[in-house]
């Protein structure tokens, strides 16, 4: 009791004194120790089936959670695309998770606006990823085990067909301890994709 | 020290009327909707509100506030047609009404883009006690992006006033309850 009353004094104070503005959104690579298991919520493919946390089982995932109005999202698409074909047959699944609301048609549309070749479409069909995976802000990506536990997330863009990421998920396939030095860059959009 | 420190903020809250966040706060704007209509306010009479303040061409990362809106309205059924979704830009410079159009789209038909010169959105700003900063990206600093702290959704009454502000990590089923119950008049 007295403890709690301390506390909300504390916070109280806080509020009062601190800048409005001054929270940031940390960036980067998060181990997440322990692994935790994905809830299983309502994902599609391009035609209506279901595509969800069950099928990602039995093989390590990067799942990117995007959409189409959020530009650092669209802007590290084409490096997914890039990525899927090469890491895919050393055994990481690549997984680009659409969270629009208008679901495939979204997808498929930013998809030829990017002329995006490799990966599949997945939405959210619900609209429930970001709040069911935990996620505040978009990009970002999930790395999950073989079954399906997040083991690590990267909050923000990066260059995935780069070095830094291909020995990254290579240790994911592996199944080596990630550690939050091993994160890629975060890429700063320049442009409007 | 301590105690001191802890005595005078027990003695601050006692003596505070009302939460120190919910001051001077009016609720009052002039704007253009992403239509290029004139709105103020009272423009939306009758209708609670749902509002959040942003900009569209967020750099690295995206806050999911207006998704969250769009699934509470979702959730709401029937009754999101009480319900008027607001996004003010504090970017009036880059979002355009063409831009803030094309980006409401993606929410949802109800949600209207709110914008003007840059007075005007300074004033709405201000008027909701939304303070901002826009920090061009430094490469020294690229492992964080300043997010405004006192964006999260405020929900309003028929008239306009404030009933609650939602944190920026309010889920859709609570910011969905919480409308219900200013909709049903509670």
């Amino acid at each position: 009791m007295r403890l709690d009353r301390r506390t909300l004094l504390i916070s109280g104070l806080a509020l009062a004194t601190f800048p409005a503005h001054a929270a940031k959104v940390a960036q980067g690579l998060f181990v997440t120790d322990p692994p935790r298991p994905l809830p299983e919520i309502d994902i599609r493919d391009n035609q209506g089936q279901a595509a969800g946390v069950a099928a990602w089982k039995g093989k390590p995932a990067l799942v990117n959670l995007w959409a189409s109005w959020c530009l650092p999202c669209v802007a590290e698409l084409p490096a997914l695309d890039r990525l899927k074909p090469i890491i895919e047959p050393e055994g990481l699944r690549v997984v680009a998770l659409c969270l629009d609301r208008s679901g495939a048609v979204g997808a498929v549309n930013t998809y030829a606006r990017l002329g995006i070749k490799n990966l599949d479409v997945h939405v959210d069909h619900h609209r429930a990823a970001g709040e069911a995976f935990g996620a505040a802000v978009l990009p970002t990506t999930l790395l999950l085990d073989a079954q399906a536990r997040e083991v690590a997330r990267y909050v923000g863009p990066a260059a995935w067909d780069g070095p830094e990421s291909l020995a990254l998920l290579r240790a994911l396939i592996a199944g080596k301890r990630l550690d939050g030095a091993m994160g890629p860059p975060l890429v700063k959009p320049t442009a409007n994709p | 020290m301590r105690l001191r420190v802890l005595a005078l903020a027990a003695g601050l809250a006692l003596l505070s009327p009302a939460p120190l966040w919910a001051q001077e706060f009016s609720g009052r704007f002039l704007l253009e909707t992403h239509d290029g209509k004139r709105v103020n306010d009272e423009s939306f009479k009758g209708k609670v509100r749902m509002m959040a303040f942003g900009y569209t061409f967020c750099p690295d990362v995206c806050p999911t506030a207006l998704s969250t809106m769009a699934a509470a309205l979702e959730k709401l059924g029937s009754k999101a047609d009480q319900v008027v979704p607001m996004f003010v830009t504090v970017d009036p410079k880059r979002d355009t009404q063409a831009q803030l159009k094309d980006y409401m789209s993606a929410f949802g038909p109800s949600f209207v883009g709110l914008t003007g010169t840059q007075q005007m959105t300074d004033a709405a700003a201000k008027a909701f006690r939304v303070r901002y900063e826009i920090h061009p990206p430094t490469s020294k600093d690229s492992d964080h992006y300043m997010v405004d702290h006192s964006a999260g959704i405020f929900i309003m009454d028929r008239d306009g006033r404030l009933v609650v502000k939602m944190g920026h990590l309010a889920t859709a089923d609570e910011v969905a309850e919480r409308v219900a119950r200013v909709v049903d008049g509670e």
